[in-house]
C-alpha cells in the first residue's frame, strides 16, 4: 500500500461510504491486520460506529476477517486491501459494459449489486423488477422471469459468481494468509433452483387489479424462495478480461484496420472459455476454425482471411503469432505481448504530451536501444547537442531516463567511465501508475473542495427545486412557479452553471484516468503472474 | 579523496565536465534565490477530455452511483456533535437520521460473531453521552427507565428533549413528584445524594422548573 493509494482509497469511502468508515478503512489499510480492540482504541471512534463500518466493509467485499494469528481462541482479526477500494473508481464502467452486452436489465442487475455488496439471487431480481417496472409504461409490469433469465446468463458467463460461503469462526478453519477466493468453491457459477414467481411493483398503484396482485405478493414475500444464504457477487475479473479484449481489438482496430480487428475478436471470442486468466497467449486456433467462425456479414474469401493472418503476424506489434502449420496454419493471440505494447504506447503518448514530441523521439529510441551514450542519443534522434542534452535531463529529473554507469577503471574515475541512458519500462510503468492514484486523488479533493466552496448556493438551488417540484406536483399557477425561479438571480445562475460544468469536467476526467489505471494495472499484474 | 578538490583551490566538480558536455565557455544556470512557483508555467497543454456519449453516460452513472450511495443504509453519519444550545428543533431531527440505519440487516452468518449490534442507538446523542456513563449501574437503570419514561410524555405532553439519561431518570421521577405533589424537593435532593451526582446536576440546564435548587447548586458547584 503506497501513500498515494491509501489516500485514494481513504477519499473513495468518504465518497462513497462516509468519515467514519474511512477512518477506519485507512487505518486498516495503513495497519495491516487488526484486532476490534485495537481499532476502537486506535481510531478513537465509538463501538457501535466502529462495528457497523465493518460491517459495511465486510458487505462490500472490502474487509475481510479471520481468527487470529494465535491459534483458535484468539480474537478475529480484520483486513483490507487496496485493490478492492480502487475497484470503485471503475463501476461505471462496468456497468455501461453490462448495459452494451445484456440491456438495461443486466445493467440495473449489476447496480445494485455493485451498490449492497452481495445479494440473494431472489432479493436481486424483486428489487430490479421493482425499477424496472417503475420507469415502463402505466400498465406494464416487469415480470420476474425475464429478471431472472438475464441473471443466469450473467452467471453462465462467470460475470456474477457466488460469494464465498460463511464460515466464521470454525477452530477448525486453518489460519491461512490467504483467504479462499471464490473460484475455489466447485458451485461458483452455478445457479440456485428458487422459486421466484411473479411480477414487479410499482410504487403507487392506485387500480385494483394491482391491489390484489400486491396482496399476493405480501404473503409471497415471507416466504422463502429456495436459495437462502447464497450470495452473488460481481466478478470483477471477468469484467477485466472483457475489457482487456477490447483494448486489444481497438488498437488492432487503429492501427490495421476494420476487417483485421474483427479477425482478432472472433479469435478470442472463441478463445474466451479455453484461456485461464493469467494464460500468456490464447490456445493455438487453425485457421480453418477461424474462417468458419467469422460473422456472416463478413464475406471474406478464404485466400484474402490468410493474407489478413499474415498480415497481423508480421506486424511489429505482435498482437498474432504463429504457432505451427496444421490446419492451414495455427495462430494463437499474444496477450501478455500486447498488454506490454499498450502500456508503452501509454508511457510513450505521456511523454510525448507533458514534454514535446521532441523528447518522445528521445524516448522511443532509448525504448528501442536499450542503453545509449549522450553522443548517440544525439545522433540518432537527429536532435542538436545542446537541446538533446536539455530533454534527457528534463527527463532524468522526472525519472523517466535512467543512468547507468559502466566503468572502465575499479575506481569509477569520471573520466573513465562511460554514462549510459536507458529505459526500464517495469519501474516506470509501475511509477506512472501511482501518478495516476496521485491524480485522480486531486481530482476528487478538488471536486469537494469546489463544492464545499458553494455549499451555499447549491443548497439554495436544491430547496428552490423541492419548492418547484411541490408546486407542480399540486398544481400552480406558471406565474407562481416563475415567480420562485426568479429566487435565482441571473448571477447566481451563472455561478451554479459554472459550478456544474467544473463538477462535469473533474468527474470525466477521474473515468478517463481510470482508463489509464486499468492498462497499466494490466500490465504490471501480467508481468507479475510471468516472473 | 576529498581533500583532492579542495587542496587545489580550483572549481571542480566529482563528475568529468567533458562528459556531461558542460563546454568552457558556457556556464551554469543561475542560481535559485527562492522556492520553485506552486504552478510552474506548463509549456505544453494538455489534451481535451473525450467527449462523446459513451463518456457523458460514464459521467451519469458515476454521479447517480454516489448519489444512491448517500442515501443507502451503508452511508454512516458520524456521531452528532453536542449541542450548544438545546433547540425545538431537534426532536424533529433526530428521527431523520436514525432512519436509513436500521434498515439494513445483514446475514449475521457471514460476519463474525462479535460484530453484532445488539441494541441500535436510539438517538445519536444518547450514545455519546451513554459512553461517558462510568458505572455500568446507571445503563441498566436507564434501559428500564426508558419504557416509563416514554409512556410519561405521551400522557404530560410536556418536556421533548433527552440531554442525557441521568437527566431523563431526574425528570420521570420529578415528574412523579409533581403529580403526587409531596415533597418532591426533598425527594429529588435525596436522589441527587444517593446517586452521587453532584457533578453533572450542572449540566441540567431547565430553570423554569428548578428556579429553587439552582442556588443549591451554586453552592455545591464551588468545590
Amino acid at each position: 500500500m503506497t501513500a498515494q493509494e491509501v489516500r485514494l482509497c481513504g477519499l473513495l469511502l468518504r465518497e462513497h461510504f462516509g468519515e467514519v468508515v474511512e477512518k477506519v478503512g485507512t487505518h486498516l489499510l495503513r495497519g495491516g491486520a487488526q484486532n476490534l480492540r485495537i481499532i476502537i482504541h486506535e481510531t478513537g471512534v465509538p463501538l457501535d460506529l466502529v462495528k457497523k463500518s465493518l460491517c459495511v466493509l465486510v458487505q462490500h467485499g472490502a474487509c475481510v476477517f479471520s481468527s487470529g494469528r494465535k491459534g483458535a481462541g484468539s480474537p478475529t482479526e480484520y483486513r483490507t486491501s487496496c485493490d478492492r477500494i480502487l475497484r470503485i473508481l471503475r463501476y461505471p464502467r462496468y456497468i455501461y459494459t453490462t448495459k452494451t452486452l445484456y440491456g438495461d436489465t443486466g445493467e440495473l442487475i449489476i447496480e445494485e449489486l455493485l451498490q449492497r455488496g452481495h445479494m440473494t439471487m431472489s432479493s436481486t431480481v424483486k428489487t430490479v423488477a421493482d425499477r424496472l417496472t417503475q420507469n415502463m409504461e402505466e400498465g406494464l409490469c416487469m415480470d420476474y422471469g425475464e429478471v431472472s433469465n438475464a441473471f443466469s446468463k450473467l452467471v453462465e458467463t462467470h460475470f456474477l459468481q457466488r460469494s464465498t460461503p460463511a464460515t466464521p469462526g470454525t477452530p477448525a478453519a486453518p489460519v491461512s494468509t490467504a483467504p479462499p477466493s471464490p473460484e475455489s468453491f466447485p458451485d461458483c457459477y452455478k445457479v440456485p433452483h428458487m422459486t421466484l414467481v411473479g411480477r414487479g411493483k410499482r410504487q403507487l398503484c392506485s387500480e385494483d387489479g394491482e391491489d390484489q396482485r400486491n396482496a399476493k405478493r405480501a404473503k409471497m414475500d415471507s416466504q422463502a424462495h429456495g436459495d437462502e444464504g447464497i450470495c452473488w457477487q460481481v466478478n470483477f475479473e471477468r469484467f477485466h478480461l472483457h475489457f482487456r479484449d477490447q483494448a486489444i481489438i481497438s488498437a488492432v482496430a487503429n492501427k490495421l484496420d476494420q476487417t483485421s480487428s474483427e479477425i482478432v475478436r472472433t479469435m478470442l471470442r472463441m478463445s474466451e472459455v479455453t484461456t485461464s486468466p493469467t494464460a500468456t497467449c490464447t490456445k493455438p486456433l487453425s485457421a480453418n476454425e477461424i474462417f468458419r467462425s467469422l460473422p456472416p456479414s463478413y464475406n471474406i474469401a478464404r485466400p484474402i482471411v490468410d493474407q489478413y493472418l499474415t498480415l497481423l503476424v508480421d506486424d511489429p506489434m505482435e498482437f498474432v503469432g504463429k504457432a505451427g502449420e496444421s490446419g492451414g496454419g495455427m495462430y494463437v493471440v499474444n496477450l501478455h505481448r500486447a498488454l506490454a505494447n499498450l502500456a508503452r504506447a501509454t508511457l510513450e503518448s505521456v511523454v510525448q504530451e507533458r514534454f514535446g514530441s521532441r523528447s518522445a523521439r528521445i524516448f522511443r529510441l532509448l525504448l528501442r536501444k536499450r542503453h545509449l551514450e549522450q553522443k548517440q542519443v544525439e545522433d540518432f534522434a537527429m536532435i542538436p547537442a545542446k537541446e538533446a542534452k536539455d530533454m534527457l535531463y528534463t527527463l532524468l529529473a522526472q525519472n523517466l531516463v535512467q543512468l547507468q554507469e559502466i566503468p572502465k577503471t575499479p575506481d569509477f574515475a569520471p573520466s573513465r567511465t562511460f554514462y549510459l541512458y536507458t529505459v526500464n519500462q517495469l519501474p516506470t510503468a509501475r511509477m506512472l501508475l501511482q501518478n495516476c492514484y496521485k491524480t485522480v486523488a486531486n481530482l476528487i479533493e478538488r471536486r469537494l473542495f469546489e463544492s464545499r466552496e458553494n455549499k451555499r448556493l447549491l443548497e439554495k438551488s436544491q430547496r428552490i427545486e423541492a419548492i418547484l417540484a411541490s408546486l407542480q406536483a399540486s398544481g400552480a399557477e406558471p406565474e407562481q412557479l416563475t415567480e420562485v425561479e426568479e429566487m435565482i438571480t441571473a448571477t447566481e445562475k451563472q455561478q451554479l452553471e459554472a459550478l456544474r460544468l467544473h463538477i462535469n469536467k473533474l468527474d470525466s476526467a477521474e473515468n478517463q484516468v481510470d482508463e489509464s489505471i486499468f492498462l497499466l494495472e494490466s500490465y504490471i499484474n501480467s508481468t507479475a503472474s510471468t516472473s | 579523496m576529498a581533500g583532492r578538490g579542495g587542496g587545489r583551490g580550483r572549481r571542480m566538480m566529482s563528475f568529468s565536465v567533458e562528459a556531461v558536455c558542460i563546454n568552457r565557455g558556457e556556464s551554469l544556470p543561475p542560481s535559485i534565490q527562492q522556492p520553485t512557483p506552486l504552478f510552474p508555467v506548463m509549456e505544453q497543454k494538455p489534451l481535451p477530455l473525450t467527449g462523446g456519449e459513451e463518456a457523458e453516460y460514464l459521467l451519469a452513472l458515476k454521479q447517480e452511483f454516489r448519489g444512491a450511495m448517500k442515501t443507502l443504509p451503508f452511508f454512516i453519519q458520524p456521531t452528532a456533535a453536542k449541542k450548544d444550545v438545546e433547540r425545538y428543533s431537534d426532536k424533529y431531527h433526530s428521527g431523520e437520521q436514525t432512519d436509513g440505519v436500521t434498515d439494513w440487516s445483514p446475514e449475521w452468518k457471514r460476519f463474525p460473531k462479535e460484530l453484532r449490534v445488539k441494541k441500535p442507538c436510539r438517538n445519536g446523542l444518547s450514545a455519546v453521552t451513554r459512553s461517558d456513563k462510568p458505572p455500568l449501574g446507571q445503563n441498566n437503570n436507564n434501559n428500564k427507565t426508558d419504557k416509563e419514561e416514554v409512556l410519561l410524555k405521551l400522557e404530560t405532553l410536556q418536556k421533548k428533549e433527552e440531554p442525557s439519561s441521568e437527566e431523563e431518570e431526574e425528570e420521570e421521577k420529578k415528574k412523579k413528584q409533581e403529580e403526587e405533589e409531596a415533597d418532591g424537593e426533598e425527594e429529588y435532593d435525596e436522589e441527587e445524594f444517593e446517586e452521587e451526582t453532584d457533578y453533572i446536576m450542572s449540566y441540567f440546564d431547565n430553570g423554569e422548573e428548578f428556579g429553587g435548587d439552582s442556588d443549591g447548586d451554586m453552592d455545591e458547584a464551588v468545590y
